[in-house]
């Protein structure tokens, strides 16, 4: 997976009109809010360009390029479940307000709601999902734990739990229950799983760990 | 090795379980930790709609629609008006439309103009009770017993009153609960996959998979036996979902018209609005005690809050036994739409009030809150769970024992109890099929659909243990009514309803295996043993088939039986007790949940692996119920205002407490029990009581929001 980009060099690519376009200039760039805030008073002196009709977004999906054509007000959520071939439904659908994390994916390794993310947003990017985190069989130490200590009922937070706790543990294995609950703390489950996905969260740290070491 | 009785079929001695009653993986794990799972608003066919309902956003109204602008909008493939005249509740549907893409669907459903006037309306108690209110249904008054008119009350009520009057301590209070969402992940909802001709499949987000074909076929205009029904995985139901409801069949109806497959799944606020809720309660009590801590005498006079339905049948004195009682118990419509079955429906309200009651007395006359519950619980199943919970939660090392806690400080902390009941045993209708292939392959069939609960692994366990299998050997078919009966998921019956029929096909179908086998092992059929992945003769088990090799030998269509539901295998009468340990912010008002503990009867545990993560899940929508969730209405504009999971609060990841799941396994009974229901009953009084047993702050009403803690405080000093 691609590291974070150097800020300084995703500023200087990021316009209101890239942005718009969310064309190549936004290339795999992590969109910081300072960046964010850039764009919005370059608007200002920048030549305005809207989008219409259908456009055509290609980006990397779970490390292979794929496109949709979608029209430029679609959410990546509905990109990814109803505009793409074939539909891509890894991520859930549930409040489509942000308040659930049920359709968190990795954007270039930061989890994002994707029911908040327009899809033009992704033009170039890293997009990962929980489709994506399994070699084939082999589930990911997350994805094991999870199963192990039946971190799931429903299993509809599922993915967007299991892509929340992968990122927080890609930054830090050694992640503490407090700083797992934080990590999550945008996801909702009803069922009531939560105490054993922290529990799931632990052990997979561990085997991350452990893994590390092994390999070292 | 399993059991070998070739007899009728039982589950045997819970030592002799190699699969059963030990924790099992859940067989869905894979998928879904995956995002592999297909739920049905998943589903996408060829040539597929997206449905959107156009709903009216007031209380009451007379209205006229007009759908012609939607199909104006190019890629709008049709709009329907679903209903004509008027509208009962905040959020009714009055039409729909399908189009090419779900954007294209929201536009079509905006185009649509309805003409609408508000009517009066009431939306709150207060209002549906006042003098000149407007009355929500022509058929009764808005308060009205929920018995019939000729209902007038539930006991003695002379008798009642003067228990009352001998009582040593005698107290009286009014409780109040809100109205809780069951909040389902996946939203209701259907794709009816029609295509013109005389067949069609629903994949639908339901606990009934059995009952969908009759409601689908009318408006698909089809046969029901054409129609099929297949519920692979499910966001959630709670209870929830036992209709198709108006998304469902507008779906149909829209798929009928242009004989093109129509997915229609409600958005969030439709789901708040219309397709859920537990009924809120007001209850006034007065109850009296002895010193000696018997409870003598409970006057309830009960407001079940069920829109425009009559809520549950829940009454008090909830389980504890009261010598003397009398109950009225009332239904108070408003203009919101009807309460459904939650998880114990009725259940949590009643139980919120008996506990508060309970401890009120308890403190009253200086009783311990374990004594005075086990000196009013007859059955011993409570006291030895009561016993447990008070040692899990650290009872006697407690100081508040017999005193709540001054509110003197910053934190306090405090424990509270609750106990509960529920029958959860099953019924006849179901059937199963347990098949074994000639490569080995086995298996398990029934059309019962999986929640979220297990079911699916049961499917599986159920054959593994009777084989001498691991439940990752046999591939369970559930979801689907080509299979076998399937029962519909409420009242926790599932397991009890289809454990037995799963349990007699994996009996039947390994006597007739057993049968094949004598000639090939040179025993007897009943000395044939099926242990640990082999096949052998009792006299010697060194000299036996591997499964593999022992199916080998059957012929090429393999063998199966089919299983019907035995009374026997299943039992009814769950008993649980919860503990609860809290921490007060005298300053803030705001409860954290410390600890939580819930000691559970329910026969035969299958799977304690997921039966913990089902008795945990019940704790945290308890905990829900208590503190944060509670749908909030605008009397004036007759709307819910927190219609979405940003406003409406559920318990999140910072707010789960330690939570202790335990089977009473003094419960020794060979028989299944679900366990559904039960452990969502006690939580919310239990929590309640140790709010006011840390700081002596008496919270009659939920969700105990800080302000209400603050309140409490306020008056004591």
């Amino acid at each position: 997976m691609k590291p974070v980009q150097d800020p300084e060099a995703a500023n200087q690519r990021l316009s209101r009109r890239s942005f718009l376009k969310g064309a190549g200039g936004a290339a795999a760039g992590s969109v910081l809010a300072t960046e964010m805030a850039q764009a919005a008073s370059e608007a200002h002196t920048a030549e305005p360009e809207v989008l219409k009709g259908v456009v055509q977004v290609s980006f990397h999906l779970n490390g292979q390029p794929t496109s949709v054509q979608v029209e430029p007000r679609t959410t990546l959520l509905s990109a990814l479940r109803n505009h793409h071939n074939p539909p891509h439904t890894a991520a859930k659908s549930v409040c489509e307000q942000g308040n659930c994390g049920a359709c968190t994916v990795l954007i270039d390794d930061q989890p994002v709601v994707s029911c908040l993310t327009l899809a033009v947003r992704v033009e170039g990017r890293h997009v990962r999902t929980a489709a994506g985190l399994a070699q084939g069989d082999q589930l990911s130490p997350v994805q094991e734990a999870m199963c192990a200590d039946d971190a799931l009922m429903c299993g509809f937070c599922t993915p967007g739990f299991a892509m929340s706790v992968t990122a927080c543990l890609e930054k830090n294995p050694a992640a503490s229950e407090e700083e797992v609950r934080r990590a999550c703390s945008g996801n909702l489950c009803r069922c009531g799983t939560y105490p054993h996905i922290f529990s799931a969260a632990l052990k997979a740290g561990r085997a991350m760990l452990q893994a590390q070491k092994g390999g070292k | 090795m399993t059991s070998q009785d070739n007899g009728t079929p039982s589950w045997g001695a819970r030592a002799d379980h190699r699969v059963l009653n030990k924790d099992t993986r859940r067989l869905s794990g894979p998928e879904k930790v995956k995002g592999e799972a297909i739920y049905s608003i998943d589903r996408h066919v060829p040539d597929m709609l997206y449905g959107k309902l156009v709903c009216i956003p007031v209380a009451k109204a007379e209205f006229t629609v007009d759908v012609d602008p939607a199909m104006e909008i190019e890629g709008v493939v049709i709009a329907i008006p679903l209903r004509e005249g008027s509208t009962l509740y905040n959020g009714q549907a009055v039409a729909a439309v399908a189009a090419e893409t779900p954007e294209l669907a929201e536009d079509g459903a905006r185009a649509v103009v309805v003409n609408y006037t508000p009517q009066g309306f009431v939306v709150t108690a207060e209002s549906a009770k006042a003098p000149g209110a407007p009355q929500v249904s022509s058929r009764s008054p808005n308060h009205a017993p929920r018995g019939g008119s000729n209902d007038k009350g539930r006991g003695d009520m002379d008798a009642t009153m003067e228990a009352l009057d001998a009582s040593d301590f005698v107290v009286e209070a009014e409780f109040d609960v809100a109205i809780q969402h069951h909040a389902c992940l996946e939203t209701h909802g259907l794709l009816a996959d029609f295509k013109g001709g005389d067949e069609a499949t629903i994949y639908a987000s339901t606990q009934v998979a059995f009952g969908i074909p009759g409601s689908a076929a009318g408006p698909l205009g089809l046969d029901r036996q054409n129609v099929r029904c297949v519920v692979e995985h499910m966001g959630g139901g709670f209870g929830a979902k036992f209709s198709m409801d108006v998304a469902g069949r507008a779906a149909c109806l829209m798929a009928a018209e242009v004989g093109r497959p129509v997915s229609m799944f409600n958005d969030r606020r439709q789901e708040f609005e219309t397709s859920g809720n537990r009924s809120g309660s007001i209850q006034r009590i007065k109850a009296g005690v002895a010193k000696d801590g018997e409870i003598l005498a409970m006057h309830s006079d009960m407001d079940k809050l069920g829109g425009v339905g009559r809520g549950p049948g829940a009454v008090q004195p909830y389980i504890y036994n009261v010598l003397e009682s009398f109950t009225l118990d009332y239904a108070l419509h408003t203009n919101t739409d009807s309460s459904r079955a939650m998880r114990a429906p009725g259940h949590p309200q009643v139980s919120f009030a008996m506990e508060s009651v309970v401890d009120m007395l308890a403190y009253g006359i200086g009783a311990d809150l374990v004594e005075i519950r086990k000196r009013n619980l007859s059955d011993p199943a409570y006291h030895r769970q009561l016993d447990r919970v008070a040692q899990e939660i650290g009872w006697n090392e407690h100081q508040h024992r017999t005193a709540p806690g001054k509110g003197d400080g910053w934190i306090a902390e405090g424990i509270g109890f609750g106990v509960s009941t529920w029958g959860g045993g099953g019924g006849p209708g179901a059937a199963a099929e347990v098949r074994i292939e000639r490569d080995g392959g086995v298996t398990s069939s029934i059309g019962v659909q999986d929640l979220g609960t297990g079911v699916r692994t049961l499917v599986a366990m159920i054959p593994a243990e009777e084989f001498g299998l691991q439940a990752s050997d046999v591939l369970p078919r559930i979801g689907d009514t080509q299979l076998p009966n399937g029962v519909g998921s409420g009242g926790s019956v599932t397991t009890a309803s289809v454990a037995p029929c799963l349990k007699d096909a994996s009996h039947k179908t390994r006597l007739a295996f057993a049968e094949h086998l004598a000639s090939v092992l040179k025993c007897e059929a009943k000395d044939v043993t099926f242990a640990d992945g082999k096949v052998f003769a009792k006299s010697a088990p060194d000299r036996g088939l591997t499964w593999k090799d022992a199916c080998a030998t059957l012929p090429a269509e393999g063998l199966a039986r089919t299983g019907k539901w035995i009374g026997d295998l299943q039992t009814s009468g769950a008993h649980g007790a919860q503990a609860a340990r809290v921490q007060v912010d005298l300053m803030t008002g705001a409860v954290k949940v410390l600890k939580m503990v819930a000691v559970q009867d329910s026969g035969l545990v299958l799977n304690p692996l997921t039966w913990r993560s089902q008795v945990n899940g019940a704790m945290i929508q308890s905990i829900g119920l208590a503190l944060y969730e509670g749908r909030v209405m605008e009397p004036d504009l007759g709307i819910q205002i927190n219609a979405n999971l940003g406003d409406y609060k559920l318990p999140g990841c910072m707010e789960i407490p330690e939570l202790v799941a335990i089977v009473d396994d003094e419960d020794t009974r060979q028989a299944v029990i679900g366990v559904g229901e039960p452990p969502a009953i006690p939580g919310a009084g239990a929590i309640a009581n140790a709010i006011h047993n840390a700081c002596g702050a008496r919270i009659t009403s939920l969700p105990i929001t800080p302000d209400k803690v603050l309140e409490a405080l306020a008056k004591l000093s």
